[in-house]
């Protein structure tokens, strides 16, 4: 988990730097950083944010991008099986991108899902306790960091990192295509309503491809 | 809506949603399996909102002035370490020194 701690400095710099984009005061940066913890979202909510979106449209929009978090957390409950139920339930909190593509390879890898639940407990800490700090770096440091760095490149860098293996078959490439060519496609809609909907569409060819797949496969 | 308010609204309700996603199946529903349908639709989910959240990024043209080319293509080598590799930190170095590197090929 180590590497995914320091691959989160960039980003968490970039959110701190984007909630004083967005005229959050401190207080309003840290309670994104710790009560969101989801780097994407905070991103979402300081752009839509400072561009006037209404309150419901930024709820909706972060919440949709949320949803990944159930397919984590279906995947996840085998592996949290061993620990206590009040304690589950409280480890769900750190579930993000990073601490579920290690815990989910420790788990592929070994098994073992005891070893895989304390390394996603520890992990999952360790990566708040490094969100925090990053995001406060970025919140109060983020005027000093030069342009020429483009820092903010780093953020679709992380995701591209957990997109890539989350390429396992032709339905799911098929998924991602659809959903980038469609939120480039209604770059016109206000209010980051592309991205919703372009999701939504990626989801849905991914299905109809397995659909058809599954069909082709019964003649 | 004052400043302020909005943002703790929105901190507040994002957070609670958020939270319950990633208690959904791990905490309430434990016990239950996935219906189909639903299985079917959460595999796609991460491959269709992660691709749908990064593609704006890379092609957006830079504040700084610029055209999206350097970036576009530094994502390319960044997505095929990615895929070799594995690798988040890898990812991030590769994709970082791809686009410094066009970047200044480009101005100097």
């Amino acid at each position: 988990m180590l590497p995914a701690c320091v691959a989160m400095v960039p980003f968490g710099v970039v959110c701190g730097v984007g909630a004083a984009a967005a005229g959050a005061n401190f207080i309003g940066a840290m309670g994104m950083s710790t009560i969101i913890f989801s780097g994407a979202a905070q991103i979402l909510a300081s752009q839509l944010l400072a561009t006037g979106a209404p309150v419901a449209v930024v709820i909706l929009t972060c919440s949709v991008l949320g949803l990944r978090f159930l397919m984590y957390s279906a995947a996840m409950a085998p592996v949290l099986q061993p620990l206590p139920r009040r304690w589950s339930g409280a480890l769900a909190f750190l579930l993000t991108d990073q601490a579920f593509a290690a815990a989910i390879r420790k788990f592929d890898a070994h098994g073992d899902a005891r070893r895989a639940a304390l390394h996603y407990t520890g992990g999952g800490m360790a990566l708040w306790c490094f969100w925090q700090a990053t995001n406060a770096a970025g919140f109060l440091a983020g005027n000093v960091i030069p342009a020429a760095w483009s820092l903010e490149f780093a953020v679709p860098l992380c995701f591209l990192a957990l997109l890539a293996p989350a390429m396992r078959s032709v339905p799911h490439v098929f998924a991602a295509v659809v959903a980038g060519v469609a939120v480039l496609a209604l770059d016109a809609l206000p209010m980051r309503l592309n991205l919703v909907i372009a999701g939504v569409l990626g989801i849905l060819g991914g299905i109809a491809i397995e659909l058809a797949g599954e069909r082709w496969k019964a003649r | 809506m004052e400043g302020a308010l909005k943002l703790w609204t929105v901190i507040v309700a994002v957070g609670l949603l958020n939270y319950f996603s990633r208690m959904s199946f791990i905490a309430f529903f434990a016990r239950r399996s996935v219906p189909p349908l639903l299985a079917r639709a959460l595999r796609y989910v991460p491959a269709a909102m992660l691709s749908a959240l990064i593609v704006p990024m890379i092609v957006a043209v830079p504040a700084g002035g610029g055209g999206s080319g350097p970036r576009v293509a530094a994502a390319l080598v960044a997505g095929a370490v990615a895929w070799a590799t594995g690798s988040t930190l890898k990812t991030l170095g590769a994709g970082m020194a791809a686009l410094w590197l066009l970047q200044w090929s480009t101005q100097g």
